[in-house]
């Protein structure tokens, strides 16, 4: 019976034999990839594709974060990533590529090829986050900023909710981008990597909106906000007014916003938005505290309400839905294909019906 | 007693993932899932009491013995068989579409029939031991499993990124005509009972399982969690596109302070653990069934020694399944395994039909 046990556990381990020399390569082999620029190529069809590259290194302080770039053309993708594999010595790890940055020009060309590269890679996580560069992916992935720990951080930073906050920014996810880019009734959003020329650096203050193909229009970093307020009820945020000629400016403690689509007595289709914010005054003439609050909610809501139709319209009119209006109207109606198609004729006309309701807090620290 | 049942339920019911039944509700998601899955409740829940009823008047025999009891062996003999390869066919499917994960998302480098042999091994080893053991075997599994199971699934419907617009879209069909082929995927959620047909020699007699109202309610709760979240994830369209619908929907979501960051990798090992004692499981039946071919076979739950039948037929069935792998590639598996649920609920029906009039007819003669 023993010998039958031994027998066992020996043909057992001539099974694990075939294992050695698989894929498990030594961290010091591997080249990881933190960040992926892709580009459309220089001249002719086909990708530039830009790798930065983190060098392992046993120190982590800001400055010292080393990576290497390199820039591959290929006609396609997955061509480039597997010719860059003959540029290095080491294995490629896209394990942790965090940050995938499309150039500005192959956006506003198409993006779909992208796309299917994207979702079919194993080893591309479903959270990495998704931009657009400016002027191309190439020159932000080369940018390495001098406060970085470790190679890649400051975007991972840029975007995560870890480090800045920015209100002028969003994050996509890759699993986000392909819902939005599959869904009927949602169109994609993505933040604007823009560089600095002066710096050397870059900075996150636009949010492009496409459509299911390609690029259609960017926002104003005033509208960036906005949109987040709407979309994300994005916080620790600001919205302005000019009073008198004076500009206040309320920083915003919480944001609420919810949408409602009706239709009045006519038939015409409305989409009411009703959005509450709340904060303090963080910019304003001195004297104000003896002003009437009511007033100054009254003017900033008005104001607001202006500049968030302007916005709304402005993108109804290029025909693209980056809020979800559309699953809006068909998460609340009757479930068949007409409601689609019927949303498709309402969109154009449909009117705005936009409240906000401002309430102010108190003015800060002065009077 | 009663939860030694109620451990089959559940694992079989989150076992779902793995054979794809996701997916092919999600085909369906605008003609008639909806539907399908409130059908499959009322069927799933039904034939469950049913079969706890008729296995409940004859505590410590298992199907075969029952069989054996009202009808010839001539009768009896094949329709063991074909239920054995009913038995078969589901954990096969769900182990080798495991070895085919793997190779997918951990280690592209192994071969996934390399994988499929390793995993077969474990399943083999522990599919031939005594019932008594595999049913102690279960407990262990879910008891140290389900935790972080509840756990990825609490996170994924809490978890900001589930656009409830579109879960709400979808649930908006639910004017369409039900579609046989997802009933029968949705009514698998139900099908832990069916365990009872071997695992009911273990019960003792005179238990009564308590707590039946929450059948429906378990089945209920992880059939929406399987359809709906993620549709959350992925939206109305894009989420047909997945083919490891449920791997892209764990691979959506992020731990940024857990020592793994990305919780797909969590999620694969708890449901290789899932897999392979469902696996198991299935086989251990599998083989008690065939085993109650031979006429001077007595039924142990706790043999020792172990016979070597159990090990030959087992051995048939490792062989099968990677022969399987080796011929077949993951679209040959989704269909099988479409037609496999939807053929195994009319198996379930006749089955539990058949067996409620023969005992009904066998008390009236007695």
């Amino acid at each position: 019976m023993r010998g039958k046990g031994l027998l066992a556990v020996l043909l057992l381990a001539v099974l694990l034999l075939p294992l050695a020399g698989c894929g498990f390569k030594d961290i010091d082999k591997r080249f990881f990839i933190v960040a992926l620029g892709i580009d459309a190529a220089d001249e002719g069809k086909g990708f530039k594709v830009t790798l930065r590259l983190a060098v392992p290194s046993p120190k982590i302080e800001p400055g010292s974060a080393l990576s290497e770039v390199k820039t591959i053309q290929a006609p396609t993708i997955a061509e480039a990533v597997r010719l860059a594999k003959s540029h290095v010595d080491k294995e490629l790890d896209f394990g942790h590529c965090k940050v995938f940055v499309l150039g500005e020009k192959l956006v506003k060309k198409n993006y779909t090829d992208v796309m299917e590269w994207m979702s079919r890679r194993r080893d591309i996580q479903s959270v990495a986050y998704l931009s657009i560069g400016r002027p191309d992916a190439q020159s932000i992935v080369k940018i390495a900023p001098k406060t970085e720990r470790y190679p890649g951080n400051a975007l991972f930073l840029a975007f995560g909710v870890d480090g800045t906050e920015s209100s002028y920014s969003i994050s996509t996810y890759l699993f986000d981008f392909n819902r939005r880019y599959g869904e009927h009734g949602m169109d994609p959003v993505l933040p604007l990597i823009r560089k600095d020329p002066q710096e050397g650096d870059y900075f996150i203050s636009r949010i492009a909106l496409l459509d299911k193909s390609k690029m259609v229009m960017l926002l104003t970093p005033q509208e960036s906000q906005l949109y987040n307020q709407i979309a994300n009820r994005f916080g620790k945020s600001t919205i302005k007014a000019t009073i008198e000629e004076e500009n206040i400016v309320l920083a915003a403690n919480s944001v609420s916003s919810s949408y409602k689509i009706m239709s009045d007595q006519d038939g015409n289709q409305k989409l009411r938005l009703k959005m509450k914010i709340s904060g303090l005054f963080e910019e304003a003439p001195l004297g104000i505290y003896e002003k009437d609050w009511h007033k100054l909610e009254q003017t900033l809501s008005e104001q607001t309400e202006a500049q968030i139709k302007r916005m709304l319209v402005k993108i109804q009119k290029a025909g693209i839905d980056p809020f979800g209006f559309g699953l809006k109207y068909r998460a609340t109606h009757a479930g068949n294909d007409q409601t689609w198609k019927t949303w498709q004729k309402i969109y154009p006309e449909l009117e705005f019906d936009v409240k906000v309701n401002v309430h102010v807090e108190g003015t800060g620290l002065s009077r | 007693m009663s939860r030694y049942f109620y451990y089959h339920i559940v694992l079989v019911a989150l076992l779902n993932l793995m054979l794809f039944v996701p997916h092919i509700l999600i085909q369906y998601r605008y003609h008639g899932a909806m539907t399908s899955m409130a059908i499959s409740v009322v069927v799933g829940t039904g034939l469950c009491l049913m079969f706890m009823s008729i296995m409940s008047k004859y505590p410590g025999q298992g199907l075969p013995e029952i069989l054996n009891r009202f009808l010839p062996r001539a009768v009896t003999l094949p329709f063991m068989v074909f239920m054995a390869v009913m038995w078969i066919i589901g954990p096969s499917i769900a182990v080798v579409s495991y070895a085919v994960l793997i190779n997918r998302f951990i280690n592209p480098d192994t071969s996934p029939i390399l994988v499929l042999v390793l995993l077969c091994a474990v399943c083999l080893y522990a599919a031939t031991r005594p019932t008594m053991t595999i049913i102690f075997l279960i407990e262990m599994g879910l008891v140290l499993n389900l935790p972080l199971i509840v756990f990825i699934l609490f996170k994924a419907v809490r978890n900001d990124a589930i656009n409830w617009d579109a879960i709400h879209t979808v649930a908006n069909y639910w004017t369409q005509m039900p579609k046989w082929n997802a009933i029968g995927a949705a009514s698998y959620i139900f099908t832990g009972y069916a365990n009872l047909a071997v695992y009911n020699r273990a019960m003792p007699p005179n238990v009564r399982i308590r707590h039946r109202w929450t059948i429906p309610l378990i089945g209920m709760l992880v059939l929406a969690l399987t359809f709906f979240v993620p549709i959350g994830f992925h939206g109305t369209e894009s989420v047909d596109d997945y083919l490891y619908v449920w791997s892209m929907t764990a691979d959506s979501m992020i731990m940024s302070y857990g020592f793994i960051e990305r919780v797909i990798f969590v999620f694969l090992i708890m449901y290789l653990n899932l897999t392979l004692i469902y696996t198991a499981s299935g086989w251990h039946q599998a083989i008690e069934f065939l085993k109650g071919l031979a006429k001077d076979y007595k039924p142990e739950i706790d043999g020792v020694p172990m016979k070597k039948a159990g090990m030959i037929i087992g051995a048939a069935i490792v062989a099968a399944t990677v022969l399987y792998l080796y011929f077949f590639n993951e679209k040959i598996t989704f269909r099988l395994s479409e037609y496999w649920l939807g053929f195994r609920l009319v198996v379930e029906i006749g089955t539990v039909g058949f067996l409620f009039v023969l005992v009904r007819k066998g008390k009236t003669r007695s």
